[in-house]
């Protein structure tokens, strides 16, 4: 439960303002839109009537014109539910419900046949739900048409059987077999209650009311309560089947509560910061995206300003945030939740207080005066004892005719947050590099902060960096700023940041460089510099880069921190490489061909000499044989020769070397035997010759 | 009865593997999402951004954090594909849930989306911790920006801010320019510079710092000027994307309804940039854009079409690969121009970008370098927002044979000249040394 009050008030937190002092503001043109676009129909019609209903009836209290093919459409599925003769009270009573919008024409016949279906199923309810729609039918009936007869006769019986159903904390139950009550079924129940005593043909017993009334008393004690005054009714978590969550049980609550204050004459006495607590949190949860939230958070606002308890009123600021520069006036509306006028009336600013403080008021109590062509109470100027910074304005309303007293709850005081901004005059802006142990000025150059400065210095870690400068208020006085950073950045991304401090009116801040050697990671060289200062209340807030300092610092020693890290540009780590491309091996370097065929020729040369030298010898083939056997291997022979020199020019053109083993090992067998043959006979010849 | 139980487990036991997975290139489609809340209110004051996940087809469970039978998996399978955290104030999650379990369902390449809030709670904190980012430690710390907050009637403490500094990348926020800044209010955190699987989408402008709006400050914030993220994205290595904000406001409807006027600038927006920043980049982190996957790997030589089972050095090749993106409905190729391959042996020997035909082929032809060896083709795409390729594939290289050499060289022929000039002199001097008289 604590959780999920918690969640809730994330989301409060999300839709109003964190301070102490709340905002709420009235529906408006936004809730509109939201309307038309959480209500369309898919396809021409609601999924059921429940949800026709509710689009109708948002429609009609947010004054959006109806679209004519919805009130077609919706009277289409009315008829048929009414005239069918199997649908349940639940169908019928959504269906009468969508009807007193819509406005359809029902058969006569079919509307007498459904009030004795309605008044069997009261008489047979035996569950609050069954009590609900039936008797909620019947109301609904007479509302339509005058002259139907849907009087209960046993109006005190039925009164006394729904009763039977509560319990004593005010909560209700839904049937007599289920033990868990519920703040969602008071709702209905009180609902219920009053549609009987409206349907009974007799008065009802008074003690019975006022028993009634005593549980609604009962049932607003176990109200729950957020801290911006927003107050509502919650259901325990039993199970998720039953569970409404906190926008239906106080929707539900709030209706049975406006239905039943409309059939008693007397006053509830309630009290009006409940109701205006209950309007609080309807305005509170914003506009939501849920259509079902959407209608019960209209409906509910509708109750509010149409209840005969008390209207509640609430103020809506065009503007929480004036500007003194500007002259800026405060502006309060009022209106009730739905945003419609209100009577005449006062606005009273009773105090002022500045926020976190709790001192005095600032201001005297006054009037705002009321602008009759834009309906908004405007106090001009603001008084001289308000300066920039954020305060807790309180609000009171007067009413001007004390019978309104009745009808409308004012709330007792609003406190409203209020920021007052305004041009903060910044002057004497100076820096300068002291030295160290002399405090003697060694540069001082003056700074306009509201312009651009390149102001380059230079100092080593003996020496001092002073940045001064003073700001005043609209007012004149001193204004201390949330936001004021001296911003020292080196080449390489490290940044050192310093509050700059303030005494009195002088901001000033003194950078001694020999106790921030080692924090400053012993980088020398150049740091941009750069202030910021800062305010929700400050119109020009500045962020000035002032130039540079040169830093000289000493040489890191050996154990001296690491800067961090900085991060990498997300850009640069991704994206294509360079592109990488094979450098091959050069080709060896070759002469070129001419040169080889001019060698080529020249080995020819030897040949030639050779051949030329045997012509001069007088060679010739005197001693080949003449016998036709040995002449047969001299030729066999020189062929073989021939054979196996050409097979070495094969060789070279294209065998390999085994190719050209074989053949060789073929002709060298042959080359042997010729040769063996003639050289013997050769040799033979040539002792035959030498013996001679 | 009995009988139709029966069928009735075994017909989930065997869908549901295929019904709740993380994100697959063959099953990319149906997919579920528990959204965990502090409140069902927030069902309710969120709806626009949880309609239009749901308008995307996308299959939503609402739970509260602390229920006790949420649960992330079942019987070893997980039941969701993603997860939404919108429960900043959670203590505890209840059931079997707690940051160990959510750091495996990540591991296993699920998605998340965390949004903490101010006051966010340890646990919050110690997520995103393990996502890589670091909230500022203050607990009631918001980000406050004196120059580039939103111009507001009713609040004036400076802590709505209307930051527009994206991140330049057209697959994580869509192609279409975010033209309003972005609302924010909320906790700024830190990225670890050392983290390079962290990206920044939204940072807080120059003039920022992270601090009680309440309090004086005397120490310097920890947290200063665009070093703040306000909006971070994590892609990890298994292609599981997360975003962690500190602002669960900027998911609701009223920032994504409320009109936006950034202070200084006179152009009033109608409408806040919120809608269109978290639906293109909840696309981005549901895989509808930057998921892609490579098929059809193809190389041979030139004028050839098989594919050889290894290369020759000083051979050209060609290489081909189609890369197919994720639309969220269907694979759309991919274009792109710096799609590069690598021929890679302990180094890359060539790098050379594909060229594309703009239909998701991607091609090029080089040479096979004169170096032989064990090679590889490799492609490894890393961009900005898109998933990684990573593609490598073996393939040898051969030397020459060594009847492969070059046979006639011209610088040679002094010497064949010399060799046959020999021979016809021995074949001349045969004849006259045996026969001459």
């Amino acid at each position: 439960m604590a959780r999920r009050l918690a969640g809730f008030l994330v989301l409060l937190l999300v839709v109003s303002i964190c301070e102490a002092a709340f905002l709420f503001q009235p529906i408006s043109d936004s809730h509109r839109s939201t309307a038309l676009e959480l209500f369309t129909p898919d396809h021409g019609s609601f999924k059921s009537l429940e949800e026709t209903y509710e689009a109708l009836r948002t429609f009609q209290i947010l004054g959006i014109e109806k679209k004519p093919d919805l009130t077609a459409t919706a009277c289409r599925s009315i008829s048929e539910t009414v005239g069918s003769s199997s649908s349940t009270a639940k169908d019928l009573f959504y269906a009468l419900k969508a009807n007193s919008i819509a406005e359809c024409k029902i058969d006569k016949k079919a509307s007498k046949g459904i009030i004795s279906r309605l008044k069997a199923a009261v008489s047979g309810a035996s569950s609050l739900l069954d009590f609900y729609y039936s008797v909620g039918g019947l109301v609904l009936i007479k509302d339509q048409s005058s002259e139907a007869d849907v009087h209960l006769a046993d109006a005190e019986g039925v009164f006394r059987s729904v009763k039977a159903f509560s319990q004593s904390d005010g909560r209700w139950r839904y049937s007599s077999n289920n033990p868990e009550s519920s703040a969602f079924a008071a709702g209905i129940a009180l609902e219920t209650h009053a549609g009987i005593v409206s349907l009974a043909s007799s008065e009802i017993d008074q003690s019975l009311i006022s028993t009634l009334k005593n549980d609604i008393i009962k049932l607003f004690d176990s109200i729950e309560k957020y801290d911006d005054g927003a107050l509502y009714f919650d259901d325990k978590l039993v199970d998720g089947h039953e569970y409404q969550g906190p926008v239906s049980t106080t929707s539900s609550v709030l209706r049975g509560l406006t239905a039943f204050a409309a059939v008693t004459a007397e006053n509830l006495n309630l009290p009006g910061d409940k109701i205006l607590g209950l309007a609080k949190f309807f305005l509170g949860i914003g506009v939501p995206g849920d259509a079902k939230d959407f209608f019960n958070q209209i409906d509910s606002l509708a109750c509010l300003e149409s209840n005969r308890v008390s209207i509640p009123l609430i103020l809506s600021f065009p503007s929480t945030v004036l500007s003194l520069t500007r002259k800026d006036s405060l502006k309060v509306g009022v209106s009730t939740v739905l945003g419609s006028e209100v009577p005449s009336l006062t606005v009273k600013l009773v105090g002022a207080f500045s926020s976190g403080s709790k001192d005095a008021s600032l201001v005297e109590s006054q009037e705002l005066n009321f602008d009759k062509t834009s309906g908004l109470h405007i106090l001009n100027d603001l008084p001289k004892s308000i300066d920039v910074g954020s305060y807790t304005f309180v609000f009171e309303i007067v009413l001007h005719e004390p019978k309104h007293e009745e009808v409308y709850f004012k709330g007792s005081q609003t406190k409203v947050p209020i920021s007052v901004t305004g041009l903060i005059k910044i002057e004497n802006s100076e820096i300068a590099v002291l030295d160290s142990d002399l405090g003697s000025i060694e540069s001082q150059k003056k700074l306009d902060l509201a312009g651009k400065n390149a102001i380059s210095l230079s100092a080593n870690h003996l020496q001092k960096l002073r940045l001064s400068f003073q700001l005043t208020t609209p007012r004149g006085r001193s204004f201390k700023p949330h936001q004021a950073f001296l911003k020292l950045r080196h080449e390489s991304k490290v940044e050192h940041i310093f509050v700059v401090g303030n005494s009195g009116k002088q901001f000033e801040i003194v950078l001694n460089f020999l106790g921030l050697v080692e924090k400053f990671f012993y980088l020398s060289g150049k740091y941009d510099m750069e202030l910021t200062v800062g305010d929700a209340a400050m119109e020009n807030s500045l962020l000035v880069a002032i130039g540079h300092i040169e830093l000289d610092l000493p040489e890191a020693p050996e154990k001296a921190p690491r800067p961090p890290p900085q991060p990498i540009d997300p850009y640069s780590r991704y994206g294509p490489k360079a592109e990488i491309t094979h450098i091959f091996r050069a080709p060896e370097k070759r002469p070129p061909q001419e040169l080889s065929l001019a060698f080529l020729g020249l080995t020819i040369l030897p040949l030639l000499g050779f051949l030329i030298g045997l012509l001069r010898l007088g060679v010739n083939l005197k001693n080949f044989p003449t016998k036709p056997l040995p002449a047969t291997f001299a030729v066999l022979f020189h062929v073989g020769i021939g054979a196996v020199l050409l097979l070495y020019v094969f060789f070279w053109v294209k065998l390999d070397l085994f190719q050209t083993l074989k053949i060789l090992g073929f002709l060298g067998g042959i080359l042997v035997f010729v040769g063996h043959r003639i050289l013997s006979h050769l040799a033979a010849a040539s002792a035959k010759l030498k013996s001679a | 009865m009995g009988k139709l139980w029966l069928i009735c487990i075994a017909s989930i036991s065997i869908l549901l593997p295929f019904l709740c997975n993380a994100f697959s290139p063959e099953t990319p489609t149906d997919r579920r999402v528990l959204v965990l809340l502090d409140d069902f209110a927030i069902m309710s004051s969120h709806s626009l951004y949880f309609n239009a996940l749901k308008s995307r087809g996308f299959d939503l469970e609402f739970k509260l954090a602390d229920d006790p039978k949420i649960a992330l998996q079942r019987y070893g399978q997980y039941l969701y594909d993603a997860l939404i955290l919108f429960c900043p104030s959670v203590e505890r999650f209840g059931g079997s849930i707690d940051v160990a379990a959510i750091v495996n369902f990540v591991d296993s390449g699920h998605d998340l989306i965390v949004a903490a809030d101010v006051n966010a709670s340890d646990l919050i904190r110690e997520v995103g911790t393990e996502c890589g980012v670091d909230f500022d430690e203050d607990p009631s710390a918001m980000v406050i920006d004196h120059i580039g907050y939103a111009v507001s009637g009713t609040e004036g403490d400076h802590t709505l801010i209307a930051s527009d500094d994206f991140i330049k990348s057209d697959v994580i926020l869509g192609g279409k320019k975010i033209e309003a800044p972005i609302l924010f209010r909320g906790i700024g955190h830190a990225v670890s510079p050392a983290n390079s699987l962290v990206l920044k989408v939204l940072s807080a402008s120059p003039s920022a710092y992270s601090a009680n709006p309440k309090s004086k400050l005397s120490t310097p914030p920890p947290l200063t000027g665009s070093a703040i993220s306000l909006v971070s994205i994590v892609q990890a290595r298994n292609n599981a994307r997360l975003l962690i904000t500190g602002s669960l406001s900027m998911f609701s409807n009223r920032f994504f309804r409320s009109g936006v006027q950034k202070a200084g600038s006179q152009i009033k927006h109608e409408k806040s940039g919120n809608e269109q920043f978290l639906t293109e980049i909840s696309k981005w982190i549901f895989h509808e854009r930057g998921h892609l996957k490579a098929v059809n790997v193809k190389h041979h030589r030139v004028g050839e079409t098989d594919e050889p089972a290894l290369y020759r050095i000083n051979d050209e090749l060609e290489y081909a690969v189609e890369i197919y993106e994720w639309s969220g409905t269907s694979w759309e190729p991919y274009v792109a121009n710096d799609v590069q391959l690598q021929f890679y042996m302990m180094s890359p020997y060539v790098l050379k970008t594909l060229s594309s035909d703009k239909k998701g082929l991607y091609s090029t032809s080089f040479k096979v370098p004169d170096v032989y060896g064990v090679f590889q083709f490799k492609v490894e795409h890393q961009k900005l927002g898109y998933t990684s390729l990573s593609l490598s594939k073996q393939i040898p290289v051969r030397p020459y044979r060594h009847n492969e050499y070059e046979r006639f060289i011209p610088a040679a022929y002094p010497y064949y000249g010399a060799a046959f000039s020999m021979m016809a002199g021995f074949f001349i001097f045969s004849f006259a040394h045996l026969y001459s008289k």
